[in-house]
């Protein structure tokens, strides 16, 4: 998945970069309002995590003018107020969260994870499709109480698919959420890891979790098991 | 407190009152001269009259000497303390005296020369004041030389006195009349001038208990300074608050934000003593940098504060938790009627709603209601309760005391009901109480002044 982070502090920034790179989620940032903005509005983030105290641009308006322009990914806000007019304010702009600073890095991430899950329709912490169920938590997925061993992208590429679980994802799509824009993409590769995770959630080829539809990508077949 | 001098109304009464009196008496004292001297003269006009009229009714006496006949004209002369009296003097004998002045001496200084009168007072006894006039004339003779007689006559005082007592009593009525009809008149004007003054003094208590933001009603030309002056001031007040808000949102930031890297950072350290030891500073400085900043941005009183309707900050409340509750799947409740007004900064009972909600939402199991209502007491009762388990009356108040965390692993817990809690008591004067809710959660109770 792809997150967009809007932070001007340029520390903070990094740390909470490096630390979304090893949740091997695709990243966008920026260190200020304006450019935030064009990024939220250009690529397509799942998710993005705004400051309110940004430079040219406040991160409210960033937010408001995102929903403004019909864009719905969630939004979590991190403000360093911590008086309720500003989050009320935040809220009301049209984002879905905030954070207040000094926040506990794992409680972000726990937020992102669950607002993504959400806007993908789901309910509980973990996606479970028939018998293959993914725990964003703890980055593990599991065959009928199995645990299957997936590389990083192989993970990424399923989570996102499992997101979306019963809509097709084109292949477009599924780069751009699964890449960071500074990676080669290569529909190629992804054909590739589609297959490897095949191979690997259903050795018998009996489940067919990930269906071709010709011309249009793919589609996570299985049935929702909660939500 | 400011220090009352003496009214506006008393002072111009009483200028007025003393200009007035001073201005009626002396128009009195000058009228009662006037009239008691033109009186006096015409006494004098009388007496020297009556000279002439005995002397044109003098008869010649042998010697061809002056002789007063025993019928005169004014029958006054004829009967006794008739109060005129004459006497006709020859050198230093009386050679004729009225019947009227029986006993009857009257001692007066003769005049300078023939032909000229001179006027006293004398004071007789048996006749009383009197006023006099003593007439010198050369009375010429056909044969030998002319005899110079004195006529004195005098009349009683009285008449001229019950005149003048007249005349007073009219006047000093009259005057006394004018003066209350004047000071009727005053009173009016004073209250018709003052009447802006009162007008304005509504309007600063209308700003003052904010129905009203500045002063707008047209004013006299000489109030125009004070009520610019008193917008400005008013202005600049909200202005200032806003100022030192932001500031203070400012600081937060730049505090807040070098502790979340600082956090951030000994997140990703290993578990040593040190990092616990630097994480549990964090933590502290985190909590004393919101508490004091919450408590300092707080309006800090109700003074120029207009009512504010509570239903939308109550509502604009309910929309954020229940978003950011959402997988919570709770039910938020809201019981507010559009007339409940809170009286001070909106922001203010923001903040007391929003961390009470927050709190209800983190207990609750699937309610939280925030109820809003006037009480009989005349107080705004907000009530925020749950479905939760509720909280231990023993450990209710701990839990108001600033940085005690009724529960340890909810972040945030103590911070937020500490801050209600000053807000609520120690800003608005009202009161925080922990009870048991309807739905068998806990419920917090403030009780606010209106």
């Amino acid at each position: 998945m792809r997150v967009l982070l809007i932070e001007d502090e340029a520390p903070l920034r990094e740390q909470l970069l490096d630390r979304f790179r090893t949740e091997g989620w695709a990243l966008d940032s920026a260190g200020d309002g304006e450019e935030g903005f064009y990024l939220g509005s250009d690529y397509p983030v799942d998710i993005a995590v705004v400051d309110l105290g940004l430079p040219k641009l406040s991160g409210v308006e960033v937010v408001r003018r995102w929903r403004q322009h019909g864009r719905t990914f969630p939004i979590l806000i991190l403000t360093a107020r911590s008086r309720w007019q500003d989050k009320v304010e935040g809220l009301e702009a049209g984002a879905d969260d905030y954070l207040v600073k000094p926040f506990h890095t794992e409680e972000l991430l726990a937020r992102i994870r669950a607002l993504v899950r959400r806007a993908g329709g789901w309910a509980s912490a973990e996606l479970r499709c028939g018998p293959i169920c993914l725990d964003p938590g703890k980055k593990r997925v599991t065959r009928s109480d199995e645990v299957v061993e997936l590389t990083a992208y192989e993970y990424r590429v399923l989570e996102y698919l499992m997101l979306r679980a019963g809509h097709v994802v084109s292949k477009t799509e599924l780069s751009e959420h699964v890449y960071s824009e500074d990676m080669d993409r290569d529909s190629n590769v992804l054909e590739v890891l589609v297959a490897r995770l095949r191979r690997k959630l259903d050795p018998e080829r009996t489940l067919n979790p990930i269906e071709t539809q010709r011309g249009q990508g793919y589609r996570l077949a299985l049935d929702r098991n909660s939500s | 407190m400011v220090e009352a001098t003496s009214s506006l109304r008393a002072r111009l009464l009483v200028a007025v009152s003393v200009v007035l009196a001073g201005f009626l008496g002396l128009t009195g004292l000058s009228l009662d001269r006037a009239f008691r001297d033109s009186s006096r003269a015409a006494v004098d006009e009388r007496l020297l009259t009556q000279v002439y009229g005995l002397l044109a009714a003098a008869e010649l006496d042998e010697d061809g000497g002056l002789r007063i006949p025993d019928v005169l004209p004014d029958p006054r002369f004829a009967s006794v303390a008739s109060g005129l009296y004459a006497e006709v003097r020859h050198g230093s004998n009386v050679s004729w005296r009225s019947s009227s002045a029986l006993g009857v001496k009257l001692d007066v200084l003769s005049p300078d020369e023939p032909g000229t009168a001179r006027y006293s007072e004398l004071n007789v006894q048996g006749a009383g004041q009197l006023l006099a006039v003593s007439f010198a004339v050369l009375w010429e003779r056909e044969l030998g030389d002319p005899l110079l007689y004195e006529i004195r006559i005098a009349e009683s005082r009285d008449a001229f006195e019950a005149q003048l007592s007249s005349f007073r009593r009219t006047l000093w009525a009259w005057l006394a009349g004018a003066a209350a009809v004047l000071l009727c008149t005053q009173l009016a004007v004073v209250h018709w001038g003052l009447t802006p003054l009162h007008r304005f003094a509504e309007e600063v208590r209308a700003i003052e208990h904010g129905e009203r933001e500045r002063i707008a009603l047209p004013v006299p030309r000489e109030l125009l300074p004070l009520a610019e002056s008193l917008n400005g001031l008013v202005a600049q007040g909200s202005r200032h608050l806003e100022r030192y808000r932001n500031a203070l949102g400012n600081l937060a930031h730049s505090l807040k934000t070098p502790l979340a890297v600082l956090r951030g950072a000994t997140e990703l350290a290993d578990d040593t003593p040190f990092r616990q030891t630097v994480a549990a500073q964090i933590r502290r400085m985190d909590e004393t940098v919101s508490h004091q900043l919450q408590r300092a941005a707080a309006s800090g009183g109700s003074l120029l504060a207009k009512p504010v309707a509570v239903a939308p900050i109550a509502l604009g409340i309910r929309d954020a938790l229940a978003k950011v509750y959402q997988q919570r799947q709770i039910t938020w409740e809201l019981n507010v009627e559009d007339n409940v007004m809170f009286r001070g900064d909106p922001s203010d009972l923001m903040e007391m709603l929003g961390n009470l909600g927050d709190n209800a939402g983190k207990w609750a199991r699937s309610r939280v209601q925030i109820a809003a209502r006037h009480d009989d007491g005349g107080f705004l009762r907000l009530v925020v309760s749950d479905d939760g388990p509720g909280i231990d009356p023993s450990t209710a108040l701990h839990v108001l005391e600033r940085g005690t965390r009724g529960d340890e692993n909810v972040e945030g817990q103590g911070i937020g009901l500490a801050v209600v809690r000053e807000l609520a008591e120690e800003v608005y004067g009202g009161q925080v109480r922990i009870e048991r809710s309807a739905m068998g959660g806990g419920a917090v109770v403030l009780q606010l002044p209106v």
